[in-house]
């Protein structure tokens, strides 16, 4: 390996802002309360190293900052204030889209060109809507239970994690519940209705526009009065 | 988190357009204006409570406000019988499956990380644990309470707490 030429880095592909590692000590606090530490051999310590040492494409294709969960410990304990969590945000969004692991990619083209990370029809999704609201008001207590999806005006628009209409249906039963208790005036979208932004994970902030945008859009085309953040 | 954040970032007069709740908001305004009625009896067995990263740490150092007091305000509406992990809030370990980690194929490391939170619910001596976000109940269901041999761990989103312990 080449010595590193620490006055002149012409490579620098992450264009780090100071407060993602130029200020690290290297005392490794970070390391030290991080549940994959010694994972292929990295760490929050040895990432930041990295990254500021010019060893950029390392920490691009290395598996590590996609097994790391940016859950923050690492940042929250450090004495120098590194954003740890943007800077690993970043090194994802240099990774070739094509080459970001499992479905994390393909779940944010799903939604940019579906609406949901499923690819669920709009056809397909108020038919489930519908279906699993009939079978919640067989249950004792809420006969009278309506889906109330594109209602306008309503006091809160909801989104919907992709996963509960793809697969787990019974699951969104626990809100209506709970709405239908505190007799909210509530709706559902039944387009654009994604709840979960896995550009966030990826590193694509177009992506994360878009999908946040299609929320603005559909509280403004129902009129509703106020959103309740995707859980 | 994305969405708040999003919002903050791309849409700032959005806002000034209509209000925002978290979960944790709308549940406390329901119980608190006598919206919903809970009975404490329904969850009689010893629960744990996880704080999800999102919404504790990250919320604390990207939007100034950690939601820890809010759910465990909620766990006391719900059960008399609940007792923290620990360390907890802000020292709480990751589930393992944040950031997108349950999509990858990286299951084993997946797992690897998860232990660090399963030492934690075993030495709580919980037979269920409430979590207010969904990839962490995805990691403790469908994952970690299989390969750390804990099947009898029940595993309960938040507001899943809430609505089975309405009266109507």
């Amino acid at each position: 390996m080449e010595a590193l030429d620490l006055t002149n880095r012409s490579r620098r592909k992450l264009e780090l802002k100071p407060e993602w590692a130029n200020i690290c000590f290297a005392c490794g606090t970070c390391a030290s309360g991080c549940p994959v530490t010694g994972v292929d051999g990295w760490d929050p310590r040895k990432a930041i190293r990295a990254a500021v040492l010019g060893l950029e494409d390392e920490l691009i294709d290395a598996r590590w900052p996609w097994i790391c969960t940016m859950c923050g410990r690492c940042q929250y304990a450090c004495p120098q204030g590194v954003e740890f969590v943007s800077l690993i945000r970043h090194v994802r969004s240099h990774r070739d889209r094509e080459k970001v692991p499992g479905t994390l990619h393909k779940g944010v083209e799903a939604a940019l060109k579906t609406g949901n990370n499923f690819s669920i029809p709009k056809d397909d999704f108020i038919f489930v809507m519908e279906d699993v609201a009939e079978e919640f008001a067989e249950e004792e207590g809420f006969s009278d239970f309506k889906m109330p999806l594109d209602k306008k005006g309503a006091n809160i628009l909801c989104t919907v994690h992709g996963k509960l209409p793809f697969g787990a249906t019974d699951d969104m039963k626990f809100w209506w519940k709970i709405f239908y208790a505190a007799k909210e005036d509530w709706t559902i979208p039944s387009e654009n209705w994604e709840g979960v932004n896995w550009g966030l994970f990826t590193g694509d902030d177009e992506a994360m526009k878009t999908m946040v945008g299609r929320i603005v859009e559909n509280m403004e085309k129902l009129e509703a009065k106020n959103l309740l953040f995707p859980e | 988190m994305a969405t708040r954040l999003g919002l903050q970032k791309w849409f700032p007069d959005a806002f000034k357009k209509f209000g925002v709740y978290t979960v944790f908001d709308l549940m406390i305004k329901y119980i608190k204006e006598g919206r919903i009625k809970l009975d404490k009896t329904r969850h009689p067995q010893l629960s744990t409570y996880h704080d999800p990263c999102n919404y504790g740490r990250k919320s604390e150092m990207m939007f100034g406000h950690g939601y820890y007091e809010e759910g465990r305000w909620i766990m006391d509406q719900c059960t008399d019988n609940w007792v923290d992990a620990y360390p907890n809030r802000a020292n709480q370990f990751c589930c393992g499956a944040g950031g997108g980690a349950w999509l990858t194929p990286y299951n084993e490391e997946r797992v690897y990380y998860g232990r660090k939170k399963i030492e934690q619910i075993k030495a709580t001596g919980a037979k269920l644990i409430v979590v207010p976000c969904h990839s962490c109940y995805d990691q403790f269901k469908k994952s970690l309470r299989v390969e750390y041999d804990m099947q009898d761990l029940e595993v309960k989103y938040l507001w899943a707490v809430v609505a089975d312990s309405i009266v109507l």
